[in-house]
């Protein structure tokens, strides 16, 4: 029994990340969830944001001024990522800890020693999978949106308008994506779930287990901001800032103008800065984990 | 050549002493058995030639390198270690395009080691879906693919039926033939017999022999005799008298080491005592090896039972 007839030597190079790269996206292409969990991210993004939109439409005519003031055409038309958050989370997190729950992260650091490429190769899959489609579901979610509203009635606003005239406004405002902070708010929406799909991958590596790994995220999402908001006032409001949920709504609001947002949110950029680093520190403990630790 | 060097490995997990100071060589073109009862560290030596787990103290070697400096590690080293670790809701075609794709194996290979294993017909079939012995053959095919010149396989029969036990040591063997090193792992010191040419023996982590499996054979097992006589009495003091060693057996037989069936026989006729049944016997080499790793025995004591008299 011969066992081996076409194999070709190589003689240069080692396997490293641009192979491992390969093999994370056929790991990640061939499982059914991934596929379950991405449609979900596009269904809801633009359902869900339809939706949304569809009732606050309904509900302008009734607005008092400062309600006029906040209606943000551009936020409502990405509520859908309240869902996706979610999804990518878990997403991020199963593409590690499913590894360790069948034990094949011992073949997959076994054909490839060095553990760091490893962890980045699965980032930087997972990274521009996620990114390809929140963008797309957002862009498309803005403009699926902004329809709604003109079907309602709905009017673009002249350009530079102020918060005045939206308030003043006799129809729906419809946002263009010209509209000061449209495009960035939407772009921001796609880098909000790339940043925690990643932060949610560096749990995975730390954590190594399904459960635990989701808990700590959703944790960090949804209870963190309830522990912040039992804390007195003069401590909260300094740290809320901080806390992620808020950082993504930083980078999607655009009528921050004066509303009861001002001075509780980071400007957008810096908010993704924020969390951008958020995501680096725990990715850098994730890798330490792995290279510490018995696999 | 050795090619897998193992020297002075140990791993300890919290104060479970998993590997205790292992120290043992593996040759190229022979099919090396690594034998140890439950629980005596084969899995976690493995891991740590592996590169998976790191030892405490020591060291253990590839052609005299570290499993992490190996630049196509899936082409030098094959490794059975987990048969169901793998993605359950995966194909078996695209875990070994995955694995393939690590180290630059064309895809064509894939094919290759699915038909060598027989899982051509179900590889676009869903891993979790095998049953055992499937996905130990997947396993192997995974340790085939980068035609590799070390095998490790860590009970790699496990849930196999007969067929795929004959058909997994035959492979073993002509892997062997073909010049690679071959290091598998069993609690079963028959199945080894049959399988391999030398033996690594561990127990509680430590080394108990290091030889071929000729050698452990031959120095381990003790020919006894089993002797019936309606005069057992006389034939114990005539049987001792020639250098014998003589206990008693069930039902009034005797049992009789050190001299040979022939010259049990000799001496009997000799002295004018008949006998019933002369049967040589030989200790089983599961026994043997029972008694070699069980903690209570002198691991280099024969089995020897007391002399009657
Ligand atoms: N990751 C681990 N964490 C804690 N203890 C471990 C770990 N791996 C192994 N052990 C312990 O180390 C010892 C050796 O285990 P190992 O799995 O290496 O034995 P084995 O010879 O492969 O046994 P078996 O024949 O049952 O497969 C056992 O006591 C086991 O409980
Ligand atoms: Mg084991």
């Amino acid at each position: 029994m011969t066992v081996a007839t076409t194999l070709p030597p190589i003689e240069r190079g080692r396997a490293g990340l641009r192979e491992e790269t390969l093999s994370e996206w056929t790991k990640l292409r061939s499982v059914r969830s991934t596929w379950i969990a991405l449609a979900v991210v596009v269904v809801a993004g633009i359902g869900l944001s339809a939706l949304v939109t569809n009732i606050e439409a309904g509900r302008w005519a009734g607005l008092g001024v400062v309600d006029r003031a906040q209606f943000d055409p551009v936020r409502f038309s990405q509520t859908g990522e309240f869902i996706s958050q979610f999804v990518v989370g878990v997403l991020g997190a199963l593409i590690v800890t499913s590894e360790y729950a069948t034990g094949s992260i011992r073949t997959t650091l076994a054909t490839i020693p060095r553990r760091t490429t490893v962890l980045a190769a699965k980032g930087i899959v997972i990274a521009a999978v996620i990114f390809v489609v929140a963008e797309l579901t957002a862009f498309a979610s803005f403009f699926v949106s902004q329809a709604v509203l003109t079907a309602h009635g709905g009017k673009a606003l002249p350009s530079g308008s102020s918060i005045v005239a939206q308030l003043k406004s006799p129809t729906i405002p419809v946002a263009s994506i010209t509209s000061p902070g449209a495009a960035r708010a939407v772009f921001l929406c796609g880098v909000y779930l790339v940043l925690l799909t990643i932060i949610a991958l560096g749990i995975g590596f730390i954590l190594r287990h399904t459960a635990g790994a989701i808990s700590l995220y959703v944790g960090l999402l949804l209870v963190l901001p309830l522990i912040i908001q039992i804390l007195p006032s003069s401590i909260s409001n300094s740290i809320e800032r901080y806390l992620p949920s808020n950082l993504g709504l930083a980078m999607i609001v655009v009528t921050t103008r004066k509303t009861d947002f001002a001075g509780v949110l980071m400007s957008p950029w810096a908010a993704a800065g924020t969390l951008a680093l958020y995501a680096a520190v725990i990715v850098v403990i994730g890798g330490w984990v792995l290279v510490r630790r018995d696999a | 050549m050795h090619v897998i060097e193992a020297a002075r490995l140990s791993k300890s997990y919290g104060r479970t002493r998993a590997v205790d100071g292992l120290s043992f060589e593996v040759r190229a073109g022979v099919v090396t058995g690594f034998l140890g009862p439950n629980g005596s560290g084969k899995s976690t030596t493995m891991r740590m030639i592996m590169g998976l787990d790191r030892p405490n103290a020591g060291d253990v070697t590839l052609d005299g390198r570290r499993y992490h400096d190996l630049r196509w590690p899936l082409r030098e080293v094959g490794a059975l270690l987990e048969a169901k670790a793998v993605h359950p809701g995966r194909s078996a075609r695209n875990h070994l395009l995955s694995l393939a794709q690590t180290n630059t194996i064309p895809k064509e290979r894939v094919d290759e080691v699915l038909e060598l294993v027989g899982l051509t017909a179900v590889a676009g079939r869903k891993v979790g879906k095998f049953s055992l012995g499937m996905s130990q053959r997947l396993g192997i095919a995974s340790a085939l693919l980068g035609d590799p010149g070390v095998l490790l396989f860590d009970e790699p029969i496990n849930g196999l039926d007969p067929e795929g036990i004959l058909w997994v040591r035959n492979l073993l063997k002509s892997l062997a033939g073909e010049g690679r090193t071959i290091f598998v792992s069993s609690h079963l010191m028959s199945e080894m017999s049959l399988t391999a040419t030398d033996l690594v023996v561990i127990g509680r982590g430590k080394l108990i022999a290091d030889t071929t499996v000729d050698d452990f054979i031959r120095s381990n097992t003790v020919a006894t005799v089993l002797v019936r006589s309606p005069e057992a009495g006389r034939l114990a003091d005539v049987l001792s008298s020639i250098g014998a060693s003589v206990t008693s057996g069930e039902g009034g037989s005797l049992l009789v080491t050190k001299v040979d069936s022939a010259r049990i026989g000799e001496a009997a006729h000799a002295a004018g005592i008949a006998l019933h049944e002369l049967s040589p016997q030989q200790a089983s080499l599961e026994e043997v090896f029972m008694e070699l790793t069980s903690d209570s025995v002198d691991f280099h004591g024969h089995a020897r039972v007391g002399v009657a008299s």
